[in-house]
């Protein structure tokens, strides 16, 4: 027999309406309620939790997804566990709280900042059986090589450069540049990351300024004062790239700060936008692999980083999200045609050369921006 | 040696029972670790942190005022502040005014299930903080409810921005997100009131405005300013929200306090942030609670 705390919300309603319920009653169900609501964490918290045996990869989000895993799944029946940052600098500061993970995702720009930190190990390359189909031009970024061997596995490459509405901003027969992005005709419609790792180096692109002499007092104020003038126009800064794609999609914005995936994505929804190729040059940059010092399940670690790295991730990450990937052969699985459509190519220095690729900074300079660009975001 | 032992724990066993105070301590024991390793000890951590200076990964522990004085110094930590006052004190103010109806029609009006009444006006309560705040940004939306509905009626052009990215959203979002917060308390002081006091005031020739200026509004001040405080002061710290539908005019300081402790990585500065935020919330709510009681000590 049902109990009388156990009916249905219309039998609740019900008996509400015709004032059938005693008040005690109405408590007991209260609590019964109460009671649920508040074990429901711990009965699930086993199946919530991450398996304990699994190695943990610290990403950005979007790539938290076991599709980039394909070999790892197959030796371990599941992917790896997951937890996503929107920005390195972000990310590297929860690291040096304390946070232990078996691999992590920076890009090359803050590569030597990264490893300075001392909180990564090289890795053993023996373990790592997709090591010699990389790239050799990537594998010896700045800050990759040490001494003691190789702390940076490069995994995927691309662009930032601006995604558009072909509908909706006019370019009056000018070329595309980065200064869409500065367009006062589009006040309001416009939105850029609100990471200082991109939005920064893209105003110093548009600034006309050498990626080499940007940390000077000079080119600081100019880039600064370039991104102070931009303020106004701007609709939203997001870590969150989907937000900008949702905002692309409704016509809230007309022009973006972007990634190549989000052209891809957009286009496949049937949304009219394109990937512009910026007369001053994309930034370009590439992203990969480091593993930590403490990394509970180096063995597993190793295989993250050995699926990464794979043909199998390598087309997805090419075919699905329209970057490059450092393994050469996963560019035989895609056809010319559809790298064509992606505006990629298959010898990746043709594009690195082309864009303005993005170089380690030192330290403090990296400090000082971020906490300017903050400021500008704030209206200072 | 045992017996040395059994006689040691024995006095002290003999100790603990005779002396009251450290019986009491004992029972409280478990409360006073967790307060000391949950807040004290971090509160302190975070009252010396804002005293030292980061450089680059590491802290320089000599005692400084430079954040204090950085503080004072750039007008973007004061405009921040002061407009995370402004909108927690829009917010409070929005709050109790919706809330107050709602709480006096349920105590005047509602003879029967008042339980009910009170769950229901509670029911929003009942689902994620997160997703109430997402489902403001779908209402307020560039093509959400509002915009697409108005325009679907012709009254609009063009959507309306001002809606979303503003701290107009914030308040909105804010307000609706601690309404419970507002109704419970002015619900209680609401039924407590001797309605034997209303009769009097009808009585005496009071009409219901009137009565309800001199008797009713006064004994439920207790409530209004329980309610204010409890919105006030969590709000003015609020960082999903501002994050959310906030956009770049609506920031709040929680929110560059949340990228110092990150992006920026000047983990000293937050903390000095921090307790500015905590000082100033402290001095106004004791302003407040003064200058309510002296107005209530005025109205008897």
């Amino acid at each position: 027999m049902k109990s009388k705390t156990d009916i249905s919300p219309q039998e609740l309603t019900e008996r509400l309406q015709a004032g059938d319920m005693t008040r005690r009653d109405f408590h007991k169900m209260l609590a019964a309620a109460g009671i649920a609501m508040v074990a429901t964490p711990v009965l699930s918290r086993s199946a919530l939790a991450a398996p304990a045996d699994q190695a943990t990869y610290f990403t950005w989000g979007g790539y938290d997804i076991p599709e980039l895993f394909a070999p790892y799944i197959e030796s371990h029946g599941e992917p790896p566990n997951f937890a996503a940052f929107g920005g390195t600098e972000e990310a590297l500061t929860k690291l040096m709280g304390g946070f232990v993970i078996d691999v992590a995702h920076p890009c090359n720009a803050g590569l030597p900042r990264w490893i300075s930190s001392g909180l990564f190990r090289p890795f053993d390359l023996d373990q790592l059986s997709n090591w010699d189909d990389i790239i050799p031009a990537l594998r010896t970024l700045e800050g990759a090589v040490q001494e003691d061997g190789t702390y940076f596995a490069p995994m995927d490459w691309g662009q930032t450069s601006i995604t558009y509405r072909e509908d909706l901003f006019d370019l009056q027969g000018a070329e595309e540049s980065w200064g869409m992005l500065w367009d006062e005709r589009y006040a309001g419609q416009i939105g850029v990351i609100a990471s200082a790792g991109d939005t920064w180096w893209c105003a110093t692109i548009f600034a006309g300024v050498d990626f080499n002499d940007m940390t000077t007092d000079e080119n600081f104020d100019k880039v600064a004062s370039l991104l102070r003038q931009q303020r106004p126009l701007i609709r939203m800064y997001t870590d969150d790239v989907t937000t900008l794609e949702q905002a692309l999609a409704s016509g809230e914005l007309v022009a973006a700060m972007t990634w190549n995936s989000s052209p891809v994505d957009l286009k496949r929804q049937d949304v009219p936008v394109r990937w512009a190729n910026p007369v001053e040059g994309a930034l370009t940059w590439v992203c990969g692999a480091v593993m930590h010092k403490d990394a509970p399940n180096p063995e597993r670690a190793h295989q993250v980083i050995d699926s990464l790295i794979s043909v199998d991730t390598g087309r997805f990450i090419i075919d699905e999200y329209g970057y490059g990937h450092s393994n050469a052969k996963a560019f035989d699985e895609v056809s010319d045609e559809r790298l064509a459509e992606l505006g990629l190519t298959r010898t990746p220095s043709d594009m690195l050369d082309a864009g303005k690729f993005q170089i380690p900074l030192p330290e403090e300079f990296t400090s000082r921006m971020n906490a300017e660009f903050e400021q500008i975001k704030a209206g200072f | 040696m045992t017996q040395t032992h059994d006689s040691l724990s024995g006095r002290l066993y003999a100790l603990f029972l005779r002396s009251e105070p450290v019986r009491g301590f004992a029972l409280l024991s478990p409360t006073l670790l967790i307060m000391l390793a949950g807040m004290c000890i971090p509160f302190a951590i975070l009252v010396a942190m804002s005293f030292w200076t980061q450089h680059v990964f590491e802290f320089d522990t000599t005692f400084s005022l430079t954040n204090y004085n950085e503080i004072v110094d750039k007008p973007m930590y004061r405009v921040l502040l002061t407009r995370s006052l402004v909108i927690s004190g829009a917010c409070t103010v929005a709050t109790v005014l919706l809330a107050y109806p709602m709480a006096y029609y349920v105590a005047f009006h509602v003879h029967r299930h008042k339980m009910v009444w009170i769950v229901l006006m509670t029911l929003p309560f009942w689902s994620s903080y997160l997703l109430r705040v997402f489902a403001w940004k779908i209402i307020l939306g560039y093509n959400g409810a509002i915009n697409s509905s108005f325009m679907g009626l012709g009254w609009l052009e063009k959507p309306l921005e001002f809606l979303l990215y503003s701290p107009t959203a914030v308040v909105i979002t804010l307000t609706h997100a601690w309404a419970a917060f507002a109704i419970l308390p002015i619900y209680v002081s609401l039924e407590k009131i001797d309605r034997s006091l209303l009769e009097a005031a009808t009585d005496l020739g009071d009409g219901p405005v009137k009565r309800f200026i001199g008797v009713t509004l006064p004994l439920s001040l207790p409530g209004i300013i329980a309610a204010s405080l409890l919105i006030f002061i969590p709000t003015v710290g609020d960082f999903v929200t501002p994050a959310l539908v906030g956009g770049p005019d609506g920031a709040m300081i929680a929110n560059l306090i949340q990228v110092q402790f990150g992006r920026i990585n000047n983990w000293p500065m937050g903390a000095a942030l921090s307790l500015a935020m905590m000082v100033i919330i402290a001095v106004i709510s004791l302003l407040y609670i003064w200058t309510a009681r002296r107005f209530t000590e005025y109205g008897r």
